[in-house]
């Protein structure tokens, strides 16, 4: 066997080492003799990307986070920062859409679920600052929630995926889809039509989705909610 | 509609997903040594033949809201040629891939396991399949009736939850442990009080890619054996000694912090007759002081053998990982979403490093199928580590130990081998290269075997 074929010595350690070494691994002294093949690869160095990324990806989080609370701080309806504001909002937008994208990469409803609630709060914080006239709540929100809903209904048919991989991701696009029936009973709307045929549309999903799929929805939850 | 098998972790595994860092990714490797170089056509077949009789193996970890949980899966294995350094990173969050993957490098077959998944004892049943299916087709020797127990295969058996779960009712554990007493004495101070020493901490140079450094020790098992029984104590209590002193050697002075502490896994399986293949085992602390008494290699080893006996007693134990599955069961902490679990088992994990010098493991002497044996050389096994570790495992005669480290500095194995060669054992080193100036040699040599 291999270990009794002894490789160089060191004289130093007085113990055979395996492999090409020129010099002994313990103790760096010249080594003698006859090399043998080492039982293991010399593997080059890897510097993980993925470590250069994460850093990444916090700092433009952080970055992102930053500016829409420094934007909170200017007049909302300050006349002079304008265009500005949109552009700088636009841009913070994108960077948060994207950073959610990249993070929630390996299940696509997920991150449906996810741009929707990104996006949804973010058109509503961007009406606040400019002045409060309720267009998010009114047109955004329920317009996504309802498109959302469709959307993950094509992409899961489409890509064929697995019936617990998405499942609660649907529900939840249909629950979020719930949530405009509530600014409309609330008031916070000015045209009730975009809220209340979101809501219709979440309803039917939710009580589709309990009639063909109940059990699953149930294994799905206790399984992730398990105590 | 079928709907795939889930598990909840079990409670060792917890805290390797909590603990789970950069350059400690809580990955191990058990390897076989063949007589031949491993031909990967015939491997995959027998991974895929020992696979399909291994349930727990097809599963994934995934993150449910409160706990992680493990989840069956269609993936198959594919053998695959050592690229990668040992104990390499394999549980990524995001991704749904298998816990375990199997290398081969020349003759040796490699087997790398996640610890949330399996514990050694778990992982040497796969290899020792893996290796006589292997050497079945290669050399056709008969199968011989398999003596891995074939229920604790399954994805669902977690035998903490089977022997330590209701601390009311006497549970089959207890009634497993009515013959047994503890002999602990609890006045003596030796075996009962967290030290408020200072414990001395290994320090030094990152490898450059956060590589585990890994250097391996092969020597005759049955001499060292010898030699432990001359002096009274067991293998693993001088291994540990040896550790030690060769950790001590290699400080150039200890300072203040003059206590070694050592974490040793122990088996749980010897006392509670389970047959899972996921993780069953308990730690237990051991420690000694320098300048506190005799401080020879025979003496330090009968003081951590005294306190061993005290500590892996099996009432001792029973206690010990009672506490932690009352813990994990605490009604407070179900309901902490898991993010924030991980948090505080991290805090915990990062407690206990601070007291801890080195850690060990041994596997003890592995036997295999009749058939398969004599075509088997070295067998030994490496984890990836945040302080020096060591582990030893033997096949045969040949004892490997594989030492590895978060550093580069290899001092203490040094003076461990120094010391081996003194009591007239005869020792073979390998090393894994991993500093950048290794490397460059390796590299330099691979051009002149080529002809550049």
């Amino acid at each position: 066997m291999s270990a009794e074929a002894s490789g160089r010595a060191c004289p130093r350690c007085e113990v055979s080492v395996e492999g090409d070494w020129s010099t002994c691994p313990l103790c760096q002294s010249a080594l003698t003799g006859r090399a043998i093949t080492s039982p293991f690869p010399a593997v080059p160095l890897t510097f993980s990307r993925r470590r250069v990324f994460r850093v990444l990806f916090l700092m433009s989080l952080a970055l992102v986070l930053a500016s829409l609370l420094v934007q909170l701080f200017f007049e909302r309806d300050d006349a002079d920062l304008g265009a500005w504001r949109f552009v700088w909002l636009g841009v913070a937008t994108m960077w948060l859409v994207v950073i959610m994208a990249i993070q929630k990469r390996h299940n696509l409803a997920k991150g449906t679920v996810y741009l929707v609630a990104i996006v949804s709060l973010l058109c509503t914080y961007w009406d606040y600052l400019t002045g409060w006239n309720g267009w998010a709540l009114t047109y955004v929100v329920p317009i996504l929630c309802a498109s959302a809903m469709i959307a993950v209904l094509i992409t899961v048919r489409l890509m064929r995926m697995a019936v617990g991989d998405h499942i609660l991701y649907s529900g939840l696009t249909a629950v979020m889809g719930l949530v405009p029936i509530v600014f409309l009973t609330l008031g916070w709307v000015y045209e009730p039509l975009p809220a209340a045929i979101c809501g219709v549309l979440s309803l039917i999903t939710l009580i589709l989705l309990q009639l063909a799929r109940g059990g699953q929805v149930r294994h799905e939850l206790s399984k992730r909610l398990h105590m | 509609m079928t709907r795939p098998a889930w598990v909840r972790l079990d409670n060792a595994s917890n805290i390797f997903l909590a603990a789970r860092s950069d350059a400690d990714p809580k990955v191990f490797r058990i390897f076989a040594e063949l007589n031949h170089e491993v031909d990967r056509g015939l491997l995959q077949d027998a991974v895929d033949e020992v696979y399909d009789q291994y349930p727990l193996y097809h599963a994934v970890l995934r993150r449910g809201v409160f706990w992680h949980y493990l989840q069956d899966s269609d993936l198959r294995p594919a053998v695959i040629g050592e690229e990668l350094h040992t104990c390499a990173p394999l549980y990524q969050p995001h991704r749904r891939n298998l816990l375990f993957r199997v290398l081969y490098h020349r003759r040796r077959i490699n087997l790398e396991i996640f610890h949330a998944l399996s514990d050694g004892t778990g992982a040497l049943w796969f290899l020792r399949d893996v290796v006589d299916a292997y050497l079945r087709r290669r050399h056709g020797h008969a199968r011989l009736e398999t003596t891995t127990p074939p229920t604790g295969l399954s994805l669902t058996m977690d035998s903490f939850a089977e022997y330590f779960r209701h601390p009311a009712e006497g549970t089959s554990g207890e009634r497993w442990l009515e013959s047994d007493h503890e002999d602990e004495n609890p006045g003596d101070p030796t075996t009962n009080r967290r030290s408020t020493r200072s414990v001395y901490r290994v320090r030094g140079t990152r490898t450059p890619d956060h590589r585990t450094r890994l250097v391996e020790l092969t020597l005759s098992g049955s001499e060292l054996a010898r030699q432990a029984k001359a002096e009274g104590v067991s293998l693993t209590m001088l291994l540990i000694a040896l550790f030690f002193e060769s950790v001590r050697l290699a400080s150039g002075g200890l300072g203040r912090a003059r206590t070694m502490s050592v974490s040793v896994p122990v088996n749980l399986r010897q006392f509670f007759p389970s047959t899972s293949a996921r993780n069953f085992f308990a730690t237990v602390r051991l420690e000694h002081t320098y300048g506190e008494g005799a401080d020879d290699l025979a003496s330090i080893a009968r003081g951590l053998e005294r306190r061993f006996a005290a500590k892996a007693s099996s009432s001792a134990l029973e206690s010990r990982v009672r506490r932690f599955v009352r813990f994990e069961r605490m009604p407070l902490l179900r309901i902490v979403p898991r993010p924030f679990k991980d948090g505080l088992l991290r805090l915990i994990n990062w407690a206990n490093n601070r007291g801890l010098t080195v850690a060990i493991s041994n596997l003890g002497r592995v036997t295999l199928p009749e058939g398969a044996d004599p075509h088997v050389g070295r067998m030994g096994f490496h984890v990836s580590a945040v302080r020096p570790q060591f582990c030893a495992m033997s096949h045969g005669d040949q004892m490997t130990l594989s030492f590895t480290s978060p550093f580069l500095e290899t001092d203490h194995v040094r003076e461990f081998a120094q010391m081996l060669t003194q009591r007239g054992l005869d020792v073979s080193v390998a090393a894994v290269r991993a500093s950048e100036g290794e490397l460059a040699e390796a590299s330099l040599d691979g051009l002149r075997e080529v002809g550049a």
